[in-house]
């Protein structure tokens, strides 16, 4: 990671902010993609992986595939690797969209980048106040 | 995927659900036309249909209205024999339109335009939010 380099605890926090807000625009990507779809029929719910698989996934390979010669083609398609179709109850047309369910990821991941944002906001804020301005 | 993109996909949720409407309103709103020649056949109602769609270029799976159909069910009789659409026994054929089915519908077609709209609102908020962290 990036932050190991710099040598400083301070801009690992700023690097995990990162990632966090990262993961929670994809999410609301995805759950927009299900509230989208909310009336199509076999239509099934997805969701992305836990962040901290994400986490650890992009700290040892990062989310692309893994190559074992630098002469080899990269995969084209976007990577998708993070993203699961979530078991729910079936409506009669096959669409398996709960929009309370939807609703609720979303009001938490608002939630949690409220969260992200403050933390990084104050941390910056420290700094500010040790470099005195 | 980001939040741009969670925008438009929901803008195109809305879409959709506004052609839905459309068709409930032209539905309920031809719920008594009948045709005007003898033995002619009056409105049939129609139905919208929902497809998911997969953007290669970005990833992202929208949804589009696959296909404007018509209900293939029979129509009601009504015997009315001074009607002009009325047939040589007197019955005339009235549209296969069920407003309980259309408003009950449309509920439905309100609520999934309310949960975009809901997303995009919060869309909206993750956007504002991380434009104020340069502040």
């Amino acid at each position: 990671m990036a932050s190991q380099a710099t040598g400083s605890t301070g801009v690992a926090l700023f690097d995990l902010a990162d990632r966090r807000l990262a993961w929670l625009g994809a999410r609301e990507g995805v759950l927009s993609q299900n509230v989208a779809n909310a009336n199509t029929p076999g239509w099934k719910s997805r969701d992305l992986t836990s962040f901290a698989s994400y986490l650890s996934s992009s700290a040892v390979s990062g989310s692309t595939l893994a190559l074992t010669n630098p002469l080899h083609m990269k995969g084209t398609l976007p990577d998708t690797a993070g993203v699961q179709v979530q078991p729910g109850e079936q409506a009669p047309d096959g669409n398996a969209v709960s929009l309370d369910d939807q609703l609720m990821k979303i009001a938490q991941t608002d939630t949690d980048h409220e969260l992200v944002t403050t933390v990084y906001t104050k941390y910056l804020g420290m700094f500010r106040m040790a470099l005195g301005r | 995927m980001d939040l741009d993109k969670a925008l438009s996909i929901s803008a195109q949720g809305m879409e959709v659900q506004t052609t839905r409407l459309r068709v409930i309103a032209e539905n309920l709103a031809n719920q008594d036309t009948t045709g005007t020649t003898p033995g002619a056949n009056p409105y049939r109602r129609k139905t919208v249909e929902f497809e998911d769609q997969l953007d290669r270029a970005t990833g992202e799976t929208t949804v589009k209205v696959k296909k404007i159909g018509q209900d293939m069910s029979a129509f009601p009789q009504r015997f009315d024999p001074s009607h002009p659409a009325a047939d040589q026994n007197g019955y005339v054929r009235t549209p296969n339109v069920n407003s309980f089915v259309e408003v009950m519908d449309m509920r439905e077609a309100q609520r999934s335009y309310s949960a975009n709209l809901q997303v995009m609102q919060v869309t909206r908020g993750l956007l504002t939010r991380s434009i104020e962290m340069l502040k």
